[in-house]
């Protein structure tokens, strides 16, 4: 184990520092390439394309061209790093699954990609895409299929806008141990409208086809026709894996059926395409409300309430129940109803059968008599066309009473009153009024959270913050030491003292003038020497300052201030500018004893 | 200083004035409204919106115009915008519910939570960050400057604190909403949503007028959404309107 150590460490020690940025990547030639994994698929497959750029990385996975009778759907990215030999690359490749929608020969033309302004561009691929074909009787007859497909519809004949449930057969041979991934890749149903396709799972059943035994199992595939004319379903095709024994393993036949762990197989099913004539809608004896709906219905119509004022909304309740293509059923436009004014219905589904063939469909409209002259709600009629009888039918319900009083007699409505909200325990009838007046206009702003200027004001107070402590722990670092706050006393005091200086150099008070320098060089003195300015004397200049580093010239200095001092109690000095020279003087040497370290 | 005065006049007197077009504007629209001509109304209150601004109110009588003229997806948009600008009004809440109530197919609907953080808007999540901001460092500040008041400003300064966290972490959450995540309510009568970005991909589903759909990417002309099942499908940009999402 420790010889490998030795490599191991730069080479983990190199990957530490790449992954931290320091090593630069060697320089590895750009590019871009385009692939597919299969150049041959039948109709129901899917081929995966994929884009491949060397050493860069554009922003966004890159935009197809359009190419008739192929579908491209983007998977997503993946990325690989490789290091070898010191070299390191890097590639990231965008995946497409192509799915034909035909057969035929096909060509992606050539992409031209721009990355961070660097121009790529890849060559033509050619896919071609065969037939999906289902197997012949006498191959399915024989038991060599191991999985087949087979599509039937109930009916030859159709009418345009009828609903049938159409059914897919899955056959799996017996000798199928397992199987999954099975998945619709094309489910062409030209001139149909279809649902979503449900597997019948109580409908699985085990049926003789030859000389074998086949697990059916059936999905229902819900259709309406929607064009007229001779119609085409399918072929409908499917992939699937099956699990089928292992023909490699040999040893004992009783033990083989109990470790046989068999092998994975891809199939590609398919079925035959099934004809279907659709049949136009009967012209002759169609009602003039008709719209559409076709199959077998009964109506029940409800309306209320039925005392009302001028404006107010009544609620028609319509419930059409019955087979057919419910979604599609609209409702009629009501004639006679000219003396109310409508609002749009809304609808509700509630369907009995998995494919939404059968149920009952809702409609609310909301209505309001506009005038008091309205006696009665008229009849509400629903017509359609049954595919079983080939006959219109219209149901009707009759009409209902009203008593409908003029606006003034009565107060307003309570929801036209409302002003605050849809009441809670009672279903609104109508949404509730404008507003009368406009309010605080708003032109479009940035929202404060990213507005710089706005972030960068919410930095005031952690600036204030900062400053506040630093006062705090310098207004404290001072009241705990005793020596910084005597050097900030003196320092005030000098300075204030110089200015007493001048003004009695200026003034010609000699006297003054002494005891003040006196003064100051004994604080000064002190404060430097760390001991009472009283107790500072002549002698102290020569026996402590030079401890602390002052020149001999500042010791020069200071001397000879003292000595002007004790002059100075027995022969003044007179002149105006003698007195300002030793101000100047004692300045120069007081910045000098400031600026040692005592 | 005359001229400063004279110029402070004018503006004064053009803003006024501008205001009072507005108005006017407004109440014509209303006008519309109120003889039953809803298309017209829905326009002129658009046209307002374009050329001067909006306002709840603004957008709530648009979203009224467009629902009466039988636009469900429109009424939705003017209806949440509204809301986004006023989230306490009642009046918009309730309109809104109503004319949901009447989308037909799958649709998708804020959460508790969603509903719950959306009783403020971005601004006003953002303004009372702020202030808790300001308010605990002002605490700080002041327990800097008077020591002695530490002790009793303790109790404030972690009230403070902990309302900013609070209602900072909201705020991102409610940011991360309104600039990562869109919601795109259909405009059309119905939106086939298709398996990819291309005029003849397969028709996976079928949303209707109003419907609202999460937005998941955007490419050209067309946008990906998810609808509150999780079906997923390709519509055109021009077949919706797209929301922020908070």
């Amino acid at each position: 184990m420790n010889r490998f150590r030795p490599q191991i460490f730069p080479i983990v020690g190199f990957l530490f520092l790449a992954a931290l940025g320091f090593v630069p990547p060697v320089a590895v030639a750009a590019g871009f390439t385009a692939s597919l994994d299969r150049d041959t698929i039948a109709v129901g497959e899917q081929a995966t394309l994929s884009l491949k750029f060397d050493g860069v990385q554009p922003q966004n996975a890159p935009a197809l061209p359009d190419v008739a009778g192929l579908q491209f759907q983007y998977v997503g990215p993946s990325s690989s790093f490789s290091f070898i030999n010191g070299q390191t690359s890097s590639s990231t490749t965008y995946n497409y699954i192509v799915a034909p929608q035909r057969d035929g020969e096909f060509t992606i033309p050539g992409m031209r990609v721009d990355v961070s302004g660097q121009q790529f561009a890849s060559l033509p691929l050619k896919l071609i895409v065969s037939k999906a074909n289902a197997p012949s009787a006498a191959a399915v007859n024989s038991g060599s299929e191991v999985s087949f497909l087979k599509f039937t519809f109930p009916k030859n004949k159709i009418y345009v806008g009828e609903s049938e449930v159409g059914q897919l057969d899955l056959y799996l041979r017996d000798d199928v141990q397992n199987f999954g991934n099975f998945q619709l890749t094309g489910v062409p149903t030209d001139g149909f409208s279809a649902g979503k396709i449900a597997g019948l799972q109580s409908q699985h059943r085990r049926v003789q086809v030859g000389n074998r035994v086949y697990t059916v199992i059936p999905l229902a595939v819900p259709l309406t026709a929607v064009r007229t004319g001779a119609l085409t379903l399918g072929p409908f095709t499917a992939s699937a894996v099956v699990v089928l024994p292992s023909q490699n393993q040999g040893g004992d036949p009783f033990f083989q059926q109990f470790f046989n762990q068999g092998e994975q197989k891809q199939v590609t099913l398919a079925t035959d395409p099934v004809n279907v004539e659709s049949l136009p809608l009967p012209e002759q004896n169609k009602p003039a409300n008709f719209t559409g709906a076709v199959g077998d219905f009964t109506m029940t119509a409800t309306a209320g309430p039925t005392n009302v004022t001028v404006g107010d909304p009544i609620t028609v309740r319509m419930q059409i129940s019955g087979r057919g293509a419910l979604d599609a059923i609209t409702l009629p436009a009501q004639d006679a109803w000219q003396n109310f004014k409508t609002y749009p219905p809304t609808t509700k589904m509630e369907t009995s059968d998995q494919f939404g063939f059968q149920g009952t469909k809702m409609f609310e409209q909301i209505i309001s008599p506009e005038n008091a002259d309205v006696h009665e709600l008229p009849p509400v009629s629903f017509s359609f066309f049954n595919p079983d009888d080939g006959q219109y039918h219209t149901l009707t319900q009759p009409a209902v009473p009203l008593a409908v009083k003029a606006a003034g007699d009565s107060p307003m409505p309570t929801l036209a009153a409302n002003k605050n909200g849809a009441p809670e325990n009672q279903t609104p009838q109508d949404i509730l009024p404008i507003k009368e007046n406009l309010g605080r206009l708003e032109t479009k702003t940035v929202p404060f959270v990213v507005q710089p200027e706005f972030l960068a004001l919410q930095s005031v107070p952690v600036l204030a913050f900062l400053a506040a402590f630093i006062w705090r722990k310098r207004t404290d670092n001072l009241a705990n030491n005793p020596r910084l706050r005597r050097q900030r006393v003196v320092a005030q005091l000098v300075n204030g003292g110089l200015s007493d200086l001048n003004k009695f150099a200026a003034d010609n008070k000699s006297d003054e003038f002494f005891a003040m320098l006196f003064r100051l060089l004994q604080e000064q003195l002190g404060e430097r020497l760390d001991c009472p300015a009283t107790a500072i004397t002549e002698a102290d200049v020569d026996k402590r300052l030079i401890y602390i580093g002052a020149s001999p010239a500042a010791l020069e200095s200071l001397r000879e201030l003292f000595h002007l001092c004790n002059q100075a109690r027995y022969a003044p000095i007179q002149t105006r500018q003698e007195l300002a020279a030793v101000a100047a003087k004692f300045k120069k040497a007081v910045m000098e004893l400031q600026s040692l370290k005592p | 200083m005359k001229k400063l005065s004279t110029i402070l006049l004018a503006l004064i007197f053009a803003g006024k004035l501008f205001a009072a077009d507005v108005a006017t504007d407004f109440s014509a629209a209303n006008q519309l409204y109120a003889e039953g001509k809803f298309a017209a109304a829905a326009n002129a209150y658009k046209k307002i919106l374009a050329a001067v601004g909006t306002s709840p109110n603004l957008l709530f009588n648009y979203g009224n115009a467009e629902f009466k003229s039988g636009n469900l997806g429109k009424t939705i948009v003017a209806f949440r915008r509204a809301e986004l600008l006023a989230p306490r009004d009642s009046e918009i809440r309730a309109n809104l519910d109503f004319v949901r109530d009447r989308v037909q197919g799958e649709t998708l609907r804020e959460s508790r939570r969603q509903m719950w953080l959306g009783q403020l808007t971005l601004n006003e999540w953002t303004l009372l960050v702020a202030a808790a901001f300001w308010l605990t460092f002002i605490l700080l500040v002041a327990k800097q400057i008077r020591p002695t008041l530490a002790a009793k400003l303790k109790g404030a300064t972690w009230v403070f604190a902990s309302l900013t966290i609070f209602s900072g972490t909201i705020l991102g959450v409610q940011a991360a909403n309104h600039f990562s995540r869109q919601t795109a309510v259909i405009i059309s009568s119905e939106a086939g949503a298709q398996s990819g970005p291309f005029a003849d991909a397969q028709n996976l589903f079928t949303a209707r007028d109003g419907a609202e759909l999460s937005v998941l990417d955007q490419r050209g002309d067309w946008i990906q959404v998810a609808s509150g099942s999780g079906k997923i499908g390709w519509l055109q940009t021009k077949q919706v309107e797209i929301l922020p999402g908070a």
